[in-house]
């Protein structure tokens, strides 16, 4: 989703052929693609629902067509990490556990999981189960599968999730046991994603090094995957032999189509029938299109300003509770999320919470910070603070309406009250590596990040701060923080768990090393052919595809 | 000098000029922040070990002039490496890709000479309103960049008329054609627009001259006076511009594919930049080097051909 900047324009006269040639043509060079423009409109503030499901499909169709905003790399389930592979992946590979739609945990290629002690997790397979190249599931395939992600030679994305296994061994023809070296809450929810995913060992063998770029993923999904036109599109075929309910059309195919208005227009005339990750700036064009519903679903993502120096004027945290208390975030959600967004005081999404208990969840969203602006406190903060006049900078990047707009938002509210906020634009290449690059974070104060869970769990995000985490640009430390982290990650018990969760969310929320800003949903457009598809962020792990069919 | 002589000159300043590039390309990545090893672990789950592992499949940890050896060597064995991102290798990826490019860029070619040329000199010979009506839409022409230029076809032929495609590239030769169409017409009307300008120009100033006013009056006709001496002569400069307008069509067919979603080696190029993937870039990069100055080679060697005035050896200044 790379945009690159515009570039200046200018003119020259030419009547004389030879040296203006050179020079036109050096124009040329520069000014005939100068980069592409922005898609304009920004909605405003139209309400949106949020929805779990779509109405479920009448019947079969043949094929249907999904816009994609980019081509998988790989789909080796280790690699899968990202939006592209893991919206097609989920539908030709199963894991473990299952992901719903209502973003619950439910059997998956394990038709039981069992925890018989904190270190122990015991896998029973369900039997009968078949690979796409027709061999049968086994324990050993488990085996096989899961210790790819456990070879470091292997680089996993998953890897993370799988730090406190020791082994995975096969305990019986259908039945699979994980010890652990500390008892891990997670775990057995993170076998639910791709973490969790079972492919035939012989054909990942046979593969090799080509595994997950060319010829079959042998998984057991609805789907198996057909041609795959790099660079141009995928194809899904049914999996006729499939275990569980069979997909409803025989053929999904997947378009890369990575300029957005070029994926909208896809779905505006029909050549793409659907699609998810929607440009916030262009809900109001489908829904005024005619051409099908814009359906909205929990996305268990938040839009957050992340802080990565505290060396500088925010290392006082008064400073960053008043530039908190500055924003205006109602007025971004308008702008920079098409109005379908929710201001948030908490770094953690409500649905996150969906299983804890009335009380923890009270516990982690009472006294937050507040979301309507209160400039005479942010200014007296600023004064208390002594930061009048001082400099912080914000990265910003053409790289999305929510980051530029964010950024913006962000300078508004801190020269409101006295900072000198300078905004440094960024490659959206380079924007890219704020996230992994602590070089690339150099001279930068904070910047706009989207944070979504991959399971239903606050953990997942508040993690994040715990001393040494990957994504603790601020490099905070609290030995307090650090315990808790363990603690709910060593206690087994939800309703437990969700209380010390509630804790860290409070420290997390007061310390505000990133301020959070606005919630935000999954968007899905389906045109009039179609339906059936989820609308929350399960899409992600939850065969999707198998239930899209005719909508008449 | 001698073709033959003057040729293998070229030929070894090419073979230089890439080594020199492959340098500066190697070296560009580095250079700018980011390591492909975070991120290809997105950033959630860099265990240390993990990180490792791929710094020494890639080789990342190796001192810079090892690495840059070790890379030349490969490519002088035809190997462009693997691709980190796609973990797959980059001569394969290139293989997929190639053709739609060369297919968008060859079909905006053959718009820009056809229609750049008889442009210029229908502008150059009629005059009166025809003339005005081309220095018009060239003005026009010349003020699209391609990305307006892709928008604006997009809008009004493919989501209002439906006449085309909006993007992808479509299977089978005819298919490809009639989705690139549209790509190639907003890769090639600025370029349309520039040549139109530089023929129409090169003809009126060729039409000026004296000799085109004697061979006029001694009766031979108009139409063979335009075409021996007056075309001929705007042929020159047009084949000086050859390398550019090939140049420019390689550079913008990043941009152009972006917006119509064709998966080439434009929009490779883009994406693997952004994923910092190194081998991916590199070899790109390198081919559209050689692709440039293997253009500009034809031009200096075909350029005496077509004018007999141009002199073989360092190029003479045009006045």
């Amino acid at each position: 989703m790379a945009d690159p900047q515009h570039g200046s324009r200018s003119r020259s006269s030419h009547r004389r052929p030879a040296l203006p040639v050179a020079a036109l043509a050096a124009l040329a060079l520069v000014a005939a693609c100068a980069g592409p423009p922005k898609s304009g409109d920004t909605g405003g503030g139209s309400s949106y629902q949020l929805s779990q499901d779509t109405p479920a499909a009448k019947g079969d169709v043949d094929s249907f067509t999904w816009a994609l905003y980019a081509e998988p790399p790989t789909l080796d389930y280790i690699a899968a990490f990202d939006y592209p592979q893991n919206t097609i992946l989920s539908n030709v590979c199963e894991s473990l556990m299952r992901w719903t739609p209502q973003l619950t945990l439910a059997p998956g290629l394990a038709e039981k999981a069992s925890n018989p002690d904190p270190t122990t997790w015991v896998y029973d397979l369900r039997p009968g189960v078949h690979f796409h190249d027709g061999s049968v599931l086994t324990a050993d395939d488990v085996v096989y599968s899961l210790g790819r992600q456990l070879n470091p030679d292997n680089a996993a994305a998953w890897a993370q999730q799988f730090q406190n296994v020791s082994t995975v061994t096969r305990t019986g023809p259908l039945q699979v046991t994980v010890k652990l070296v500390q008892p891990d809450s997670q775990f057995n929810q993170y076998m639910a994603t791709a973490a969790g995913v079972v492919a035939a060992k012989a054909g990942i063998e046979a593969a090799g090094k080509d595994y997950g770029t060319t010829g079959s993923l042998d998984c057991t999904g609805p789907f198996e995957l057909g041609a795959w036109n790099k660079g141009q599109s995928l194809e899904l075929r049914r999996f006729d032999s499939y275990w569980g309910t069979k997909a409803k059309a025989a053929k999904a195919e997947f378009r890369f189509l990575t300029d957005p208005s070029a994926r909208v227009n896809a779905m505006i005339t029909g050549e793409a029938d659907g699609g998810y990750l929607i440009p916030t700036e262009s809900y109001e064009r489908l829904r005024s299109s005619g051409a099908g519903t814009l359906w909205f679903g929990e996305g268990l993502s938040t839009v957050n300003v992340n802080v990565t120096n505290m060396s500088g004027v925010l290392g006082d945290v008064r400073v960053r509770q008043a530039l908190s208390l500055a924003l205006d975030r109602s007025g971004f959600v308008k702008a920079g999320l098409g109005g379908a967004g929710t201001v948030t005081g908490s770094l953690t999404t409500r649905a996150a919470w969906a299983a804890a208990p009335a009380e923890s969840r009270k516990e982690a969203f009472e006294g937050l910070t507040p979301t309507t602006p209160d400039l005479a406190r942010a200014k007296a903060l600023i004064k208390e603070a002594g930061a009048a006049g001082k400099t912080v900078t914000v990265a910003t990047s053409p790289i999305g309406q929510d980051v530029s707009l964010l950024a913006t938002a962000v300078q508004a509210a801190g020269t409101g009250i006295g900072l000198d906020v300078r905004l440094k634009t960024i490659a959206p290449n380079a924007f890219t590596s704020l996230f992994t690059s602590a070089e690339a974070r150099e001279g930068i104060d904070m910047f706009p990040e989207t944070y979504y869970d991959s399971i239903t769990d606050p953990l997942d995000l508040l993690a994040n701060f715990k001393t040494g985490a990957f994504q603790n640009y601020a490099g905070f430390s609290d030995p307090a923080y650090d315990d808790l982290v363990k603690k709910a990650t060593t206690t087994a018990d939800p309703a437990q768990r969700f209380a010390i969760e509630a804790q860290l969310q409070k420290i997390a929320s007061d310390q505000l090393l990133w301020i959070p800003v606005a919630e935000w949903p999954t968007a899905v457009f389906l045109n009039k052919r179609i339906t059936g598809a989820p609308t929350t962020i399960s899409y992600m792990y939850y065969p999707w595809a198998a239930d899209v069919g005719a909508a008449r | 000098m001698s073709f033959l002589r003057f040729a293998a000159r070229r030929l070894a300043e090419m073979a230089a000029t890439l080594f020199g590039a492959s340098f500066v390309i190697f070296g560009a990545m580095y250079l700018a922040p980011g390591n492909p090893a975070s991120f290809l672990l997105s950033g959630r789950s860099a265990s240390p070990e993990a990180l490792k592992a791929i710094n020494a499949q890639y080789h990342l940890d190796d001192p810079f002039v090892l690495q840059y050896l070790r890379w030349t060597g490969q490519i002088l064995h035809g190997d462009f490496g693997r691709s980190i991102t796609y973990r797959t290798d980059v001569s394969r990826l290139l293989a997929d890709r190639l053709p739609s490019t060369l297919l968008l860029v060859g079909m905006a070619l053959v718009l820009v000479v056809a229609l750049g040329l008889l442009l210029g000199w229908i502008g150059a010979v009629r005059g009166g309103a025809a003339d005005s009506t081309i220095l018009v839409s060239t003005t026009f022409a010349l003020g699209t960049p391609s990305f307006v230029a892709a928008v604006l076809l997009q809008g009004l032929f493919a989501v209002k008329l439906g006449w085309f495609p909006t993007g992808g590239t479509g299977d089978g030769l005819g298919q490809m054609i009639w989705h690139l169409t549209l790509p190639a017409v907003a890769l090639a009307l600025y370029l349309i627009g520039m040549l139109a300008r530089v023929t129409r120009a090169a003809m009126l100033e060729v039409l000026g001259q004296e000799h085109v006013t004697v061979a006029r009056s001694r009766g031979v006709s108009d139409h063979k006076v335009i075409r021996r001496h007056v075309f001929r002569n705007a042929l020159g400069t047009v084949l000086t511009t050859g390398g550019l307008i090939v140049s420019t069509l390689l550079v913008c067919t990043v941009l152009v594919e972006s917006a119509f979603s064709v998966g080439g080696i434009g929009q490779l190029l883009e994406l693997s930049t952004t994923t910092k993937d190194f081998p991916t870039v590199q070899a790109i990069s390198l081919i559209m080097v050689g692709l440039f100055m293997t253009v500009n080679l034809v031009v200096d060697l075909l350029h005496p051909l077509v004018d007999p005035r141009v002199t073989l050896g360092p190029r003479r200044s045009a006045a």
